[in-house]
């Protein structure tokens, strides 16, 4: 008993973010995005397994997949061909939406705040005009703090689809400056080694 | 001699001095971390590994019945032994590969086998004593022991352990 | 060790090879850092085998799995991002490479004779390497592989006659498809070697005419000095200094190459709003566009390429040193390296207002430097020796002369 909870002590000390009490912003994200978006769009690039890498632990992935599998790819609560008849439309996957938007991250967080009522009393989309998707958070009827906690919100979600598209974001600059500094080293080397032989040559 | 005054020529600048062995040394352990992430792409991806284990419900197979499921790819006989078949097998020593039959079961009722024949990787088909092999003839019997054939080894058990009454997971002791 | 190696010397030249082409291969001293980019091109070539090889792998060569096949890459396969990475960045890397390669070429008007043929079987390389990219940008199977595949097939529709059976019989269908995948596929694996054997022809080439050298002049013996270990230590600092560039894209901008409308599986029912093809193309596709008429857009951009072939018939001029000694020569090489630029801004961007005016001015100044180039390198060759020139430049330009109205 008293040895696990030194390890725990130990794990927080290591990744303070990954706390119970305290979530990250991506967590956060994550739970928007699949209590949320998770409706009508799928994820089929992240599967459940998958949300360990932002710090979940166990017990919370096996929360948030209910009966399906660890294995089992993030696809939307709705089917297809439902979603088909009922927006005339399949809403997009949303694993690379982060990438294959021109802007990323931040499209997404102005297309999800860029709802706004018009003159004739219909939503509409400031980013996005003719968007078949509804405004989910109401951020049209909000008031301001209403509209600060959609904001935090979307912020969120943002982030959360950002590392969604690209997971190995980390592990990728984390082994790049290593591979940099080696490449620098050697090419310090490279160049003294150069002067060095190339002095044989003596000018004329 | 002659050797000797060739390999000083070629080599005359990169030898002698510190500054190039380094150079060189750096440059080849270089080289040695490129081949990592080239010889690893080649290993088992993560979606593939994520497959390692497999949970086989028994409930269905009746006694006397054998069943076959996939795991890793591979075959994996279970069969729901009779409890005469159960003293038969417990009575015989083996084959060629000697084994007593309660060292390859966890319960005596289920055997537990991976269907690849250890000669050369055919399946085998299942009889009623055990086991013949469709490419060379060996011959299994019912705890997957090698009894005559040019097979070299009885029949290997899958890493396996039971999580519920009846209910196995395969791949993890 | 050395019983070996004469036992292989007696039955193939191998001690003779290396000696004659590396360590005792004459190189003038005085190449610069811009003679290093033909190594260059070699290195990325072995970087885009190895790493293709590799992803042919994983990847599968199916409309309907292709798209998923990277993804699975990119999240599944050990290390598969960093390979995809170095792949798809080594295909831009390889492009600059090349065409610095080729500006240098130019600059120092190293397709002189007698480098006719070394510039040719470059520019067959150019060729190739063009094929080669272009076939593999349909491979992931995203909205912009799918257009450009499509836009581009579509351009032999210009031949006479039997345009719509060419681009079909090109496609294996009526429109880009699976079967066009898979043949893209098939030969995007196929000429990478073709291009390696194509190398070995250019570097046949060159060990016969041997290298030019920033003065232009012809050097004495002892102004040649083995390539190694002289030209390998400089070539390999130069292969450093271009691994750190590649490198800090491949982990820190991975996707600077990358369209976003790349990261939408195909929609053969939906074209995106506005499609470009990759960088290296832009200037030869804006060329394309600024001529209103399809035949003859696609007739101007192929000559935009080919027309670097008649480079030594074009430049009449026999002053040796290219751009060096040559103020308008040099001028107008500025000249179109701006307006290549120009013309790469105006193929990123919608063809509409000022920008198509400016790509009509920019495509008839691409062409008018080449026309000009006959009568201007004459002109020139008069003004610059009247008004003098380093010694041994100017005998070795008279010399060149008098050869030539000897034979005239």
């Amino acid at each position: 008993m008293r040895k696990s909870r030194i390890v725990g002590l130990l794990f927080c000390l290591v990744f303070p973010l990954s706390g119970q009490s305290e979530e990250t912003q991506v967590q956060r994200g994550a739970h928007v995005a699949l209590e949320v978006c998770n409706a009508c769009h799928s994820l089929k690039y992240i599967k459940y397994d998958d949300l360990m890498k932002i710090g979940f632990t166990k017990a919370q992935v096996d929360a948030m997949r209910g009966d399906k599998e660890m294995g089992a790819p993030l696809l939307s609560q709705m089917a297809p061909q439902d979603e088909l008849g009922m927006f005339g439309t399949v809403p997009p996957d949303l694993s690379l939406m982060a990438k294959a938007r021109e802007g990323g991250a931040h499209y997404i967080y102005s297309m999800i705040t860029g709802f706004y009522t018009d003159a004739k009393g219909q939503t509409q989309n400031k980013v996005f005009p003719g968007i078949k998707m509804p405004d989910v958070f109401m951020i049209a009827q909000a008031d301001a703090a209403g509209k600060a906690a959609i904001e935090k919100k979307a912020r969120d979600v943002s982030v959360f689809l950002a590392w969604a598209s690209d997971p190995q974001a980390e592990d990728r600059t984390t082994l790049g400056k290593y591979v940099i500094a080696y490449f620098v080293f050697l090419t310090i080397l490279l160049f003294f080694l150069k002067k060095k032989i190339w002095k044989k040559l003596g000018n004329h | 001699m002659a050797e000797e005054h060739i390999i000083k020529e070629g080599t005359d600048l990169s030898r002698r001095d510190f500054l190039g062995t380094v150079t060189a040394g750096v440059a080849a352990a270089g080289v040695a971390a490129a081949c990592v992430p080239f010889v690893s792409s080649m290993n088992p991806s993560s979606d593939v590994l994520a497959k390692a284990t497999t949970e086989i419900d028994l409930s269905g197979i009746e006694p006397g019945q054998e069943k076959t499921f996939p795991w890793q790819g591979k075959p994996v006989f279970v069969v729901h032994r009779t409890p005469d078949e159960i003293k038969a097998m417990e009575a015989s020593p083996g084959g060629k590969d000697p084994e007593p039959d309660s060292k390859r079961v966890e319960k005596p009722e289920w055997l537990v086998v991976i269907g690849i024949c250890t000669h050369l990787g055919c399946v085998p088909n299942k009889t009623a004593t055990g086991w013949l092999c469709p490419c060379h003839g060996s011959v299994y019997d019912n705890s997957g022991r090698i009894i005559t054939g040019p097979a070299p080894k009885n029949l290997h058990i899958p890493p396996y352990h039971f999580v519920a009454e009846n209910k196995i997971l395969i791949g993890k002791a | 060790m050395s019983k070996i190696i004469s036992w292989v010397d007696q039955r193939f030249p191998l001690s003779y090879f290396i000696k004659h082409e590396l360590t005792d291969y004459p190189t003038p001293r005085n190449l610069s850092y811009w003679w290093g980019f033909g190594f260059l091109a070699g290195f990325v070539l072995v970087i885009q085998i190895v790493t293709g090889v590799f992803l042919a792998m994983h990847y599968k060569p199916d409309s309907k799995l292709a798209f998923d096949s990277i993804q699975h890459i990119m999240r599944e396969v050990n290390y598969g991002w960093l390979i995809r990475y170095l792949h798809s960045t080594g295909a831009s890397a390889f492009f600059a490479v090349i065409y610095t390669h080729m500006a240098r070429t130019l600059y120092y008007g190293s397709y002189r004779r007698p480098r006719e043929l070394l510039w040719w079987t470059g520019q067959g390389l150019l060729l190739l390497m063009m094929a080669t990219a272009f076939m593999g940008y349909l491979l992931p199977w995203g909205q912009m592989s799918y257009w450009g595949a499509q836009v581009i097939t579509s351009l032999f529709k210009a031949t006479p006659v039997y345009g719509q059976e060419i681009v079909t019989w090109l496609r294996g269908g009526f429109t880009v498809d699976d079967p066009t995948l898979t043949r893209f596929f098939s030969l995007h694996y196929l000429f990478p070697f073709l291009i390696f054997a194509a190398v070995v022809i250019h570097l046949v080439a060159l060990h016969t005419v041997r290298s030019s050298n920033p003065s232009g002049i012809n050097l004495a013996d002892k102004d040649n000095i083995p390539f190694h270990p002289y030209f390998t230590i400089k070539d390999l600092f130069g292969l450093g200094v271009f691994m750190i560039v590649y490198l800090l894209i491949v982990f820190f901008k991975p996707d600077l190459f990358i369209e976003a409308a790349n990261n939408i599986p195909a929609n053969p029912m939906q074209t995106p709003a506005h499609i470009v093809p990759e960088w290296y193309f832009l200037p030869f596709y804006a060329i394309l566009r600024s001529v209103p008429d399809l035949a003859g857009g696609v007739v101007a951009m192929a000559i935009s390429v080919l027309i670097f072939a008649a480079m030594p018939y074009l430049d009449r001029s026999r002053i040796t040193g290219g751009a060096r000694y040559r103020p308008v020569y040099r001028a107008m090489f500025y000249i179109f390296v701006i307006n290549i630029f120009v013309l790469g801004y105006v193929g990123a961007n919608p063809p509409t207002g000022p920008l198509k005016t400016v790509g009509e001015i920019s495509t008839t100044i691409y062409f008018l430097i080449f026309l000009l180039l006959p009568f201007v390198s004459r002109w020139e060759e008069r003004m610059v020796l009247a008004r003098g020139l380093p010694a041994a430049v100017e005998e070795q330009a008279r010399r060149e002369i008098a050869e030539a109205e000897g034979n005239a």
